[in-house]
Parts: C-alpha cells; structure tokens; sequence
C-alpha cells in the first residue's frame, strides 16, 4: 500500500461499492415472491443475489485490509458508517415486505435499470485503472452485468412503450429516481482524492458517460439531485436504519456465536 | 380470461445447447407476454445450475407438433432395410473366405490410421 | 370435454398399465385430467404459498451466505411453482383456462395448498426446520411420484427433486449449527421441532378415509400417479428422520412415538384430523395473512400485466389466427 491517504481512499470507495450492491440487493430481496409475474419472481432473484455476492467480494477485500469480519461489516456497523447511495436504500413502495406491502414496479425497473448502468460505468472504469485486487474483483463482477443490463433495459424500454397508463407511472418513476440519482455517481467528500490517487476517473466523466448512454435508449431530461443527501459522506434516512435492524435481527439475536 | 388476460401469458417452449459442440434439446416452457422478456427469463428458471452455453426461445404457436396419433404412426414404421440389421449373415460369409468383416468403427474411422 | 368411448378408454388404460407416459395433447379420460389439474395445480401453488414464511427469513438471515443460500432456496421453491403451474396450465387450456384462473381460485379459497404452509414460521430455527424437514418430508413424495404417468409431470418434478438435495443439505446445516451452538441456539431448534411436529405428520395427508372422510388415494394410484399410500410416506419419513433428531439430543414431542419391531412400523400418536381440515380450508394461523399478501401482490402488478398484455396483441405478437 503506498500511503496511508490511498489506503484510506481505496477502503472509502470499497465501501461505497460494496454498500450499494448490499442495500440494493436487500431491497431487491424484499420483492421474492412478489413479483408481477412467477417467471420475472425468479429470474430478479438471481440478479438480487448477484449483487450480494458482489458485494461480499467487496466487503471480503476491506476484510483483508484490516477493516474486520465480512459479515460483522454488515451486520454490525451504524448507519452512519455505510457509504450507499441514498436512492438504493428507499423503499420499494409503501408497507413492508412482510405487512401490506404497495410496491412500486416501475420504480423498481427505473432504480435498477438506471443503477446498472451507472455501476456497469464505473466497473469499466475501475478496470482502467485502480488498486490492482480490486481490478481482479471488478472483472469477476463485470462478467454478470451483461445479463443484468440486458433484463432490466428490457423492461425499462417495454414499460414505456406500453400503454399510457404504465407510461406515466414510468415518468412519475424517473422523476423520483433522478431526485436522488446524483447520490449514486457521486464519490463523497473523499471525491477529489480518490480520482487523483487514479482509483477511478472522475464522477463528471463517469456521469458524461451515463448520460450518453441512457439518451441513446430514451430522450429523456437527465437532470438529476440528491435531495436526501449524499450517502457517501454517511448521511442517510430512516429507512436505512429500518433495514439494517431487519438484516442484523438475527445476528444480534444471540452476539458472538456461529450461525 | 379475457384476451388481455391471455395477452401477457403467452406460452414459449425453451430449447438450449449444454455446450458449443452439443445439439439443441428442449428443456421447459414459460409465460411471458412477448420473445424478449421470455429470453430474458428463460436463462434463470431453467439454467440456474446447469451448464449451459445457448438458449433458444419458441412460441409454442409457431411450432408444429404431433399429434397422439401421428406419434402412435411412428412407431409402426418398419424400415429394416434401412439399417445394418439384415446384413448379420455376412459376417459368416466373410469367414468363409478367411476374412473378418468389417465393422462400423473399421469403415467409419478407417481413414484415420 | 369428450364422451369417451369404450374403445379410447381401454386403451387408454392400457397404456397406463404398459408404463406408457401420457402427454399434454394426447386423449385422456375427464377424471384423469381432473386428478392431474387437482393434484398439479394444488402442489405448484402450495411451492408459491411455502416461499412466504421463509421469505420472512431472507432479509434476516444471520450471515452473507445465509442470506445468500436462503435467497436462492427460496428461488427454486418459486421456480417449482413456475414448472407445475406450467404443467397443470397445459392441462387446463382445452377448458379455457389459465395461470390467471389459477390465481383466482387460490384467492378464493377454492384451490388448497399445503397445510404446513399456513403455519407462523416466528424465528430463524423455523427457517431451519422448514428447510430440514418440510423440505424433508415434500422429498419423500415427490421422489414417489417421479415415475408417475403423466409424462409432463415426471419431467417437473425431475428437475424438482434435483434441486431438493441442495434445499435438504441448506436445511442441514443450518440445524446443525443451532444443534452445536449456545445454550439459546439449542431452545431455538427445540422449540421450532415441537411446535411443527404435529404439521409434519399431517403433511401426508390422512392414513384413510376415515380421518377426513374423503382421500383420492385410491384413484391416484390406479392411475399411476402415485405409487404408495400416504401411511407409507409417513412412514418413511419417521425412519428417515426420527433417529437423526434423537441423534443431536432433542426431543419430539410425543411420549408414545416409537418403532415396533413386531408390526414393523412407527406407532406415533395421531395428530388432530379435524384441525388438519380446519387448517386447510384457510384457518390456519397464518392462512388469511399469506393469502391476503398474496392477493396483494398481485394486485399491486395488475398494471404491469395489463400493460404488457395489451401491447402484446397490439403488436400482433399474440395473435397468430
Ligand atoms: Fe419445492
Ligand atoms: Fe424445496
């Protein structure tokens, strides 16, 4: 490791990786069951824990670099501590994925669709150039984003070309995705470092990027906010507090024992 | 059921190729209302284990099938003079005049050696 | 459907005793279809309704790959339901129905599912049990029904019964881990065992008629659909399972279970067949919550499947007449 500044940025960004496949594959993991349709119940359960998995390779690299056990990282860490995006980690719909749940699908398809892009964008970047462990993970991970892409663009183009009632349900979907999208390409406090230390290219060329890309599939106005915040410098809702008290019930149940 | 009903659940019969060299075998079939979004489940309802390195999706609408009778006619179809079977006197015949007779693996693969 | 003549019916019934395997499309008695449809459709919607109480455990999961492994367990039970549904659709469409009509009926209590199934699953040793031996007790009938006739249905469950190894062994070891673990972990696994005992034998269904008053044993099994009596299952299960559960020290709660060497069979005492019955035509503890979850869910999507559904006769991809 060269210094104690690259240290320190590399583990910022591991997190922020590591905590947006974790918070989105819960959320993701929320919906088995539910799904409109069996076969879509299925096949969006893979991708859900795809992106777990993702993240336990991020989280098993911070495990080497000091920062403790994989599974205390995410079962046993304040909210304050994670670096997602505030977009991941709103809820589906209203309800909870045991009572009375109202999930919003479109929501759904616009968050991961427009997630998979961004994450798909950074991975390629990360493969340019950055810490080289991480490089070994990132092409691992890379190998399933075709497929993850794939699905939800299929969706995504399907439902707004669909009838005017799931179109508008789409626009009312984007608006409220865009609201908090910033949060995603963004790198935090930390930001400047990071790109300079050539971990990642910088989040205006990563964002250049996602825009050009979405354009050539729907015309549609890119400008985003982070109007809860920016989750990579801790700042978070409630509902990030909500879910980190269901993922760690058990594992604080009874401390210290194997499971 | 009322056609929209029947509209998102169409029927499409899965086919994939475990590997590259392999050939095509059907696997399962599934509901989805059009080819891209049965493609795109496909791969997950039925590969999540398996090994697989192509998958094809069918409407089952386009496809002909046979029916019960159609298949019972095939079993009655005799056609032995189409295969190797009636040919097992030769062997003897060979012998006679001090020769082995040559097998499938000799005339298939003779040219190799 | 058809008036079946004498004549397609013996020979339908010979093909059934030379083992043929009868197909989606091929010429069938009506009672024949009716059992396939009550039997397909109940198993693939019980697959449906049984990932609901361990859905309640994925989030919660205690490790990354507990999360992981119950995640993809819960999958292949809603992937169990997409190739029976499958099967029992085919056999549904000459009478003009579909996926849809099988929803409803569940909504309207109509079709049953699985008695276990309407059970609270309250803590993560449920999670285990279930996985242990519900899954446990679901593969000793679905492994007897691989050979059935019905050619489509044998295919499902093949892939079915593969898949069922890994939900046994999932199953296993997070039993095991509480068997090994704190003195808490152990009253965890005890209390899940003695609360779903009484399910567990039930899920067989009952030794005869004169438990319910009414059992399609007999028929199932001239048909070839099924090969042993619910008692032999049940049977089974106790020999396959009873002394592993004494094994790691705990205890079923029935005083007078034991193996008689003489009849050559569990004694056990009979759970409560009037409650089974209750519990199955949805009064259960858990049976209104589910469904209404269930109901929900689907309605909640309604806009997803009408959407898709409309475009796709708009685009002429679902007609072809
Ligand atoms: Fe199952
Ligand atoms: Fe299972």
């Amino acid at each position: 490791m060269e210094s104690i500044e690259y240290r320190n940025c590399l583990i910022e960004l591991l997190y922020q990786l590591a905590d947006d496949d974790f918070i989105l594959a819960y959320r993701g993991s929320e919906w088995l069951g539910l799904a409109p349709h069996i076969e879509e119940d299925v096949a969006f359960s893979s991708i859900s824990q795809d992106l777990m998995g993702h993240a336990t390779l991020y989280y098993s690299l911070l495990e080497e670099l000091g920062e403790g056990k994989a599974d205390s990282l995410t079962h046993n860490r304040r909210p304050e501590k994670f670096r997602n995006a505030i977009i991941l980690e709103l809820p589906n719909g209203t309800g909870t994925y045991l009572v009375n749940p109202d999930f919003d699908w479109g929501f759904t398809v616009v968050r991961n669709y427009f997630y998979t892009l961004a994450k798909k964008i950074r991975l390629d970047s990360i493969k340019k150039e950055s810490y080289e462990p991480l490089q070994h993970i990132v092409k691992k991970i890379s190998v399933e984003m075709t497929y993850h892409l794939m699905h939800w663009e299929t969706w995504f183009i399907q439902l707004m070309n669909s009838t005017p009632e799931a179109r508008s349900r789409m626009e009312t979907a984007i608006k409220l995705v865009l609201e908090d999208f910033e949060g995603v390409l963004s790198y935090g406090d930390l930001g400047d470092q990071i790109v300079t230390l050539s971990l990642i290219e910088s989040e205006a060329t990563l964002k250049q990027r996602f825009i050009a890309e979405l354009q050539k599939k729907e015309p549609i106005d890119l400008s985003m906010k982070m109007k809860n915040g920016d989750g990579r410098n801790g700042t978070h809702t409630k509902h990030l507090t909500t879910s980190l008290a269901i993922l760690s019930e058990v594992y604080q149940s009874i401390p210290a024992t194997e499971w | 059921m009322s056609k929209e009903e029947n509209g998102f659940y169409q029927v499409f019969e899965v086919f994939s190729k475990k590997t590259d060299t392999s050939s095509l075998q059907h696997q399962f079939s599934l509901l989805a209302p059009n080819r891209d979004l049965a493609f795109i489940m496909a791969k997950e309802n039925f590969f999540r284990r398996e090994q697989v390195a192509d998958i094809w999706v069918v409407k089952r609408e386009d496809v002909k099938r046979m029916s019960q009778d159609e298949r019972e006619s095939m079993k009655q179809l005799n056609k032995d003079y189409r295969e190797t079977k009636g040919y097992g006197y030769l062997k003897k015949k060979w012998r006679q005049y001090e020769q082995e007779q040559l097998t499938e693996k000799d005339i298939m693969g003779g040219g190799d050696k | 459907m058809t008036v079946a003549s004498e004549h397609q019916l013996e020979q339908f019934m010979d093909r059934i005793d030379r083992g043929e395997k009868i197909e989606a499309n091929d010429w069938m008695p009506d009672d024949y279809r009716e059992a396939l449809i009550r039997l397909i459709s109940m198993h693939g919607i019980s697959e449906i309704m049984g990932a609901l109480p361990e859905k309640e455990w994925v989030p919660k999961a205690p490790t990354l790959h507990r999360k992981l492994a119950i995640m993809a367990k819960v999958q292949d039970e809603m992937g169990h339901g997409q190739l029976l549904l499958r099967v029992a659709e085919d056999l549904m469409e000459p009478l003009g129905k579909n996926r849809d009509d099988i929803m409803k009926d569940l909504f309207s209590g109509k079709l049953k599912f699985h008695n276990v199934f309407h059970m609270e699953a309250p803590t993560w040793g449920d999670a285990g049990i279930i996985a242990w031996l519900v899954d446990g007790a679901a593969i000793i009938s679905q492994t007897m029904m691989l050979g059935t006739s019905y050619g489509p249905y044998g295919r499902a469950l093949k892939r079915i019964c593969a898949e069922e190894v890994f939900h046994a062994q999932h199953g296993e070891s997070i039993i095991m881990a509480l068997a090994e673990g704190t003195k808490e972990q152990r009253v965890l696994l005890q209390d899940s065992i003695n609360s779903w005992w009484p399910s567990l034998l039930m899920f067989f269904g009952p030794k005869s008629k004169a438990e319910t008053g009414h059992t399609n044993q007999d028929k199932n099994m001239r048909y070839k659909l099924r090969t042993k009596t619910n008692e032999q299952l049940r049977q089974e299960f106790l020999t396959k399972y009873v002394p592993r559960i004494w094994s790691l020290g705990l205890t079923i709660p029935d005083e007078s279970l034991r193996f008689d060497e003489g009849d050559g069979e569990w004694k056990y005492a009979q759970p409560d067949w009037n409650e089974f019955k209750r519990i199955v035509t949805g009064h259960g503890p858990k049976s209104q919550e589910r469904l209404s979850l269930r109901v929900r869910s689907y309605e909640m999507n309604n806009w997803v499947r009408e959407a898709l559904g409309k475009s796709a006769l708009a685009s002429g991809v679902g007609s072809h007449e």
